[in-house]
């Protein structure tokens, strides 16, 4: 797949512990293959971790927009680590925090509410991006 | 008093988010976990073996880990290896699947049917993984009668490692540091227990070390001469305090 320079990398931390990561998950495919599918990419936190060359070469060229569920900001400091720019660190809990009738409960299959906090954090993201006219290295959570 | 952590088995998931694969190997993990082997597993989330502390790199050293991948990539089991410790066991869900004949799995975001018994059949093997990590004949473990048992209401959810801390401490063995988990916290049971350092004694106290830490069989004989010898200081220490 060819990607054009104003692609953006979406990178989910995917947490497998806790609902919080399955919203990372699901706001992800939300913004990728539905808000944004032609601007956006969809990189597995897993092969950055493991060092895959492909998924390496994506973040350091495109900017990327990182998706945490915990406070340990795995995606984010993967993404650091490999020194691409960053448009956006998104940390499901400041979503949360403004957003406290969305609890998310369930890890394999998310609530609904669950659900609806994964589309609001992608809707504000998907917003936040158009309105950006310049990237913001190391840009505020959300 | 002080407990050594009931020991159990990590599982560790790819969960690669551009691949229904990925998918499968989540929730195969996830099934596992909450329902199939509840009382046995615990889980790992893979990034934080890199992002995460001292705690969480330990934490898979201290249990056996089986690792599931969604494709040949192996990011699970091969991440697992390179910041922690080689895997007991690795289900690559691509490969089970040609295995068994089965359809390959589609829809990254929600499973078609195919994939929802690629789900089934992948946990399935995992949890007979499990039985095999921890000694025991598949299928009759404590867990599987809870899981028949136990209302939904009452499942457990994973349980995640996030946080753990264990404790890590550095002996010389072969005038090298080590870094042994649980050592403290193994003295200290078998000390408030009241072994003596008598051959049996030896024996088991050296295998409980051994179940958390992986010992190179070449330098068996010196590792379990550092481990009696910080045990006898031990004792000693407390005897005195």
């Amino acid at each position: 797949m060819s990607l054009s320079k104003e692609t953006l990398v979406v990178v989910p931390c995917s947490g497998i512990g806790k609902p919080f990561g399955s919203v990372t998950r699901e706001a992800a495919y939300d913004l990728c293959d539905e808000l944004r599918p032609e601007s956006t990419r969809l990189v597995a936190l897993a092969k950055l971790v493991l060092g895959d060359p492909d998924a390496r070469a994506l973040v350091a060229k495109h900017r990327a927009v990182t998706i945490d569920g915990c406070k340990q900001m795995c995606a984010a400091e993967m993404v650091r680590e490999i020194g691409g720019p960053v448009a956006r660190e998104v940390a499901v809990l400041d979503v949360f925090r403004r957003h406290k009738d969305l609890k998310p409960e369930g890890i394999s299959e998310l609530n609904e509410a669950g659900r609806k906090l994964a589309r609001v954090l992608a809707e504000e993201v998907a917003q936040s991006l158009d309105d950006a006219v310049q990237p913001v290295k190391g840009a505020d959570h959300v | 008093m002080s407990e050594v952590p009931e020991r159990k088995v990590g599982i560790v998931s790819c969960s690669g988010e551009e691949l229904a694969e990925g998918t499968v190997a989540r929730l195969a993990a996830l099934k596992v976990l909450n329902e199939l082997r509840p009382r046995d597993t615990v889980t790992i989330c893979l990034p934080l073996f890199l992002a995460g502390g001292v705690g969480d790199r330990v934490f898979a050293r201290l249990h056996p880990t089986i690792t599931v991948d969604g494709c040949d990539l192996r990011c699970a089991a091969r991440g697992t290896e390179k910041h922690s410790s080689k895997p007991a066991a690795s289900v690559v869900v691509n490969e089970l699947l040609a295995r068994c004949g089965l359809e390959r799995p589609e829809g990254r975001r929600r499973l078609n049917a195919a994939g929802q018994k690629a789900v089934q059949v992948t946990a399935e093997r995992l949890a007979a993984l499990v039985d095999q990590a921890l000694g025991r004949e598949a299928g009759t473990t404590a867990s599987n009668d809870a899981a028949v048992h136990e209302p939904d209401g009452d499942r457990r959810e994973a349980t995640c490692s996030c946080g753990s801390g264990v404790p890590v401490t550095k002996i010389i063995i072969d005038g090298q540091a080590v870094e042994l988990v649980a050592l403290a916290l193994i003295f200290q049971q078998f000390c408030e227990m009241g072994r003596r350092l008598d051959e049996r004694s030896q024996r088991e106290l050296f295998e409980t070390v051994k179940i958390y830490n992986a010992v190179p069989p070449e330098a068996e004989g010196s590792y379990r001469e550092a481990v009696l010898r910080e045990y006898a200081a031990f004792c000693h220490g407390k005897k005195k305090g």
